[in-house]
């Protein structure tokens, strides 16, 4: 078994590559995943994860904060390594521009096939899995997910990279270059098998608000219940529209299928309207959540999950909100020894990706 | 006019579960996301031009 997780706080690129090569030794590498903080350079750290990975497919993207096994961490680089032991193949093409239509996106499910020797459509969803790291000011999440959900029978888990919270430029990485205004896809043939876990910390309440007014291509939503939006959310919360906004983090909006709610996050006021991480389209039915514990609700996550199994490893797209949440509760170092005792990287998103683009949600692989 | 959406519906289910009922949560939540909730439409729910062309895109895209 090969499946290696190392990271490294050098500043300097070229030594914080020789920091992850040595502890990843990387002999037999065939995948590496990198995560990397804004502070390095998007162009020169591809470049030089490729050099060090030479002959391994790698991929990354910046973050606003990293994980790994035991830490949560930031301004660093983490790394996961993966061998012919764990992986049977690995495919991944870059898909850009997407701002302006996902075309794009078209094509390199096309490309894929080719790399893959048979159409997208046809890898069976219980041996193939997909991950999708998209530019996370690109906007262009939900465009991304629907084609690859219409497209593809497999599954796709994955996060929106970050630039530590400048909301400047983001960036997805393969084989040595960096790209903006992009989303990368990679195919993944786990040999163990795989899981995905996606885990929220909220309780739905029974208030619902329907989106009756939307300006869709804004992530804005004008109207709830028929009502200015704004003024409806502040209602059906029980506070006052002043304080609405304050509140957003606690209580955002939820999907609900069956119990388990896609979480909607509310970013800002426009005034009576109300603006979005995510889409919210017209006529969907969302329900009041309450925030609950990350650290306790993930345990128990896990917990779940490994009674079904072991796990290898673990690749964590965690929500820069909920790193935030825990910030702010001083449960960074709590959540990061939660995963002490599997190899782990992740990093803190712009928003995750599991059968759509959602918020305030980790979205995991489970390597089995 | 009415049961146009409910019948859209069932094609998109059709076609892009393949009759494999491990795919049916899948695309449950896929129509939830673009804001059609499957359980509120029967045959005999009236005809939404706006809905039916988000399905018909769907279903464009999958065969």
């Amino acid at each position: 078994m090969t499946l290696r997780v190392a990271y490294t706080y050098e500043t300097d690129i070229t030594k914080a590559t020789a920091a992850l090569k040595t502890q990843l030794k990387p002999e037999r590498a065939k995948w590496v995943l990198y995560f990397a903080a804004s502070r390095f350079d998007p162009q020169h750290t591809a470049a030089a994860m490729s050099k060090a990975f030479d002959g391994a497919t790698v991929v990354g993207c910046t973050t606003a904060g990293e994980l790994t096994s035991g830490k949560m961490l930031k301004h660093s680089i983490v790394a996961m390594l993966l061998d012919d032991d764990e992986l049977e193949l690995v495919a991944a093409e870059v898909a850009t521009p997407i701002k302006d239509g996902v075309e794009s996106v078209r094509q390199a499910l096309g490309r894929l096939g080719q790399q893959l020797g048979k159409p997208i459509s046809k890898l069976g969803n219980t041996d193939y899995v997909g991950l999708v790291l998209t530019d996370g000011m690109s906007g262009a999440e939900e465009e991304v997910m629907a084609t690859l959900t219409q497209h593809c029978s497999i599954p796709f888990v994955g996060g929106s990279a970050g630039d530590d919270l400048k909301f400047q430029q983001t960036f997805v990485s393969l084989n040595g270059t960096a790209h903006s205004n992009a989303t990368l896809l990679v195919i993944l043939k786990p040999k163990h098998g795989f899981e995905i876990l996606k885990t929220q910390s909220f309780k739905a309440q029974t208030q619902t608000l329907v989106a009756t007014d939307v300006d869709e291509p804004n992530r804005t939503v004008r109207a709830f219940n028929g009502k200015p939006a704004a003024a409806e959310y502040a209602r059906v919360l029980g506070i006052a529209q002043e304080a609405l906004a304050s509140a957003f983090m606690q209580h955002p909006l939820g999907l609900m299928v069956d119990e388990e709610p896609f979480v909607r996050s509310p970013q800002q006021l426009k005034g009576d309207a109300v603006v979005f991480y995510c889409a919210v389209k017209k006529g969907m039915e969302l329900r009041l959540l309450d925030g609950t514990d990350i650290v306790a609700d993930t345990s128990q996550a896990l917990a779940e999950t490994q009674a079904r199994g072991p796990i290898r490893g673990l690749i964590n797209f965690h929500c820069i909100l909920r790193t935030l949440g825990l910030e702010a509760n001083r449960q960074t170092d709590a959540y990061g020894k939660l995963f002490s005792a599997i190899p782990t990287i992740g990093f803190s998103t712009y928003g995750e990706a599991y059968i759509g683009h959602i918020n305030q949600t980790s979205t995991m692989l489970v390597l089995r | 006019m009415s049961g146009r959406i409910h019948q859209l519906i069932d094609q998109v289910i059709q076609v892009r579960t393949h009759g494999n009922p491990s795919m049916q949560h899948f695309v449950r939540v896929q129509l939830l996301l673009q804001g059609i909730d499957p359980t509120k439409f029967s045959p005999q729910s009236p005809d939404d031009p706006a809905i039916e062309a988000k399905l018909q895109e769907m279903l464009k895209s999958l065969t």
